[in-house]
């Protein structure tokens, strides 16, 4: 494990974003496949952190990884939200996660005053073991949501109640 | 006789007013007529791509439905769908005319193979939805928050094209 600081993403956080998504590997959990694709991404993440909805994991000063929060634009709909989480290929299994996950809930309970979070991750994504330790529940599973070349991958969604 | 061509933009003041109309709106996300125009915007922008038909009879609108096509490439192969028919004409078979002409459009225009949609619990259009053959793959029980602690679910379900 490593020795981690959590905060609000800063604007000048974005390179290290693109950096991470640069890894083609990294893509694959992601439906991104294009540079104008990840583009797009980025800003709109980048748009959620203007409103304090995403959060920097740092090591060292450097960061490691981030999380955010898509806030709902509809008041029905805004006692809840997707969320994405991101870390930096060399940070992998070193508890990043866990730590952003953690505090992601922290900022949407307490700050957003949100009742439950949401990720939509595809089926052979490793984070799933985490997210179940961490008290998400499936609420659903879409088959053939992805197809990336020859390789056809369900959508699994899963929530948890904070 | 229903005919189904593609949405213009004139169709749109239509929608809003359904939407506008009774209780219609405890079936979609949005709860005021600013968040109804929002929407909207959002509904011309896909328009503009051909993925809306509107539906008409004696040359007005009765019905409108929306593909909304995916932005990445890994995914254009689905996408979710908005239907909403005029309060006026509903039970007259204008909603399952609509979802076929919207199911040939996009296989044939977007080179669709699979459509999903969002529906909230107790909507009538579900009986709709299962006599098109569209299954059940998950549901979120607090997705609407209607008041304090009165919450509607939404189930998710999908069609293979």
């Amino acid at each position: 494990m490593v020795d981690l600081d959590i905060r609000y993403t800063y604007v000048t956080d974005i390179s290290y974003l693109k950096k991470w998504l640069d890894v083609q590997s990294m893509l694959h959990w992601f439906p991104m496949t294009t540079e104008k694709e990840v583009e797009d991404m980025v800003q709109s993440w980048m748009g959620m952190s203007r409103y304090g909805a995403a959060l920097t994991a740092t090591c060292e000063g450097i960061p490691c990884g981030m999380g955010v929060l898509f806030l709902m634009p509809y008041k029905k709909v805004a006692h809840h939200c997707a969320f994405m989480l991101l870390v930096d290929p060399h940070y992998q299994k070193q508890g990043v996660g866990t730590s952003l996950i953690k505090n992601l809930k922290h900022l949407a309970k307490t700050y957003f005053h949100l009742e439950l979070i949401h990720i939509e991750i595809y089926e052979d994504n490793p984070i799933l073991s985490l997210l179940l330790k961490l008290d998400f529940h499936e609420f659903g599973r879409q088959e053939g949501f992805v197809k990336e070349e020859r390789l056809v991958l369900g959508r699994i969604l899963l929530e948890c109640d904070l | 006789m229903i005919t189904i061509r593609a949405t213009v933009e004139s169709d749109l003041p239509h929608l809003v007013q359904w939407l506008m109309k009774g209780d219609i709106l405890q079936w979609f996300p949005m709860l005021n007529q600013a968040e109804i125009e929002d929407n909207m915007r959002i509904w011309s922008a896909y328009s503009k791509l051909g993925a809306s038909l509107t539906a008409e009879l004696n040359k007005e609108p009765v019905g409108l439905a929306l593909l909304y096509i995916q932005p990445y490439k890994k995914l254009a192969h689905q996408c979710l769908f908005a239907i909403v028919v005029a309060p006026s004409h509903r039970g007259q078979g204008i909603g399952t005319q609509l979802m076929q002409a919207l199911m040939k459009h996009g296989k044939e225009k977007f080179h669709l193979e699979m459509l999903h949609l969002e529906v909230y619990e107790g909507n009538p259009a579900i009986a709709l939805y299962q006599k098109l053959g569209f299954t059940e793959f998950g549901s979120q029980k607090r997705f609407i928050k209607e008041g304090p602690g009165l919450y509607r679910g939404k189930i998710m379900m999908q069609k293979h094209l």
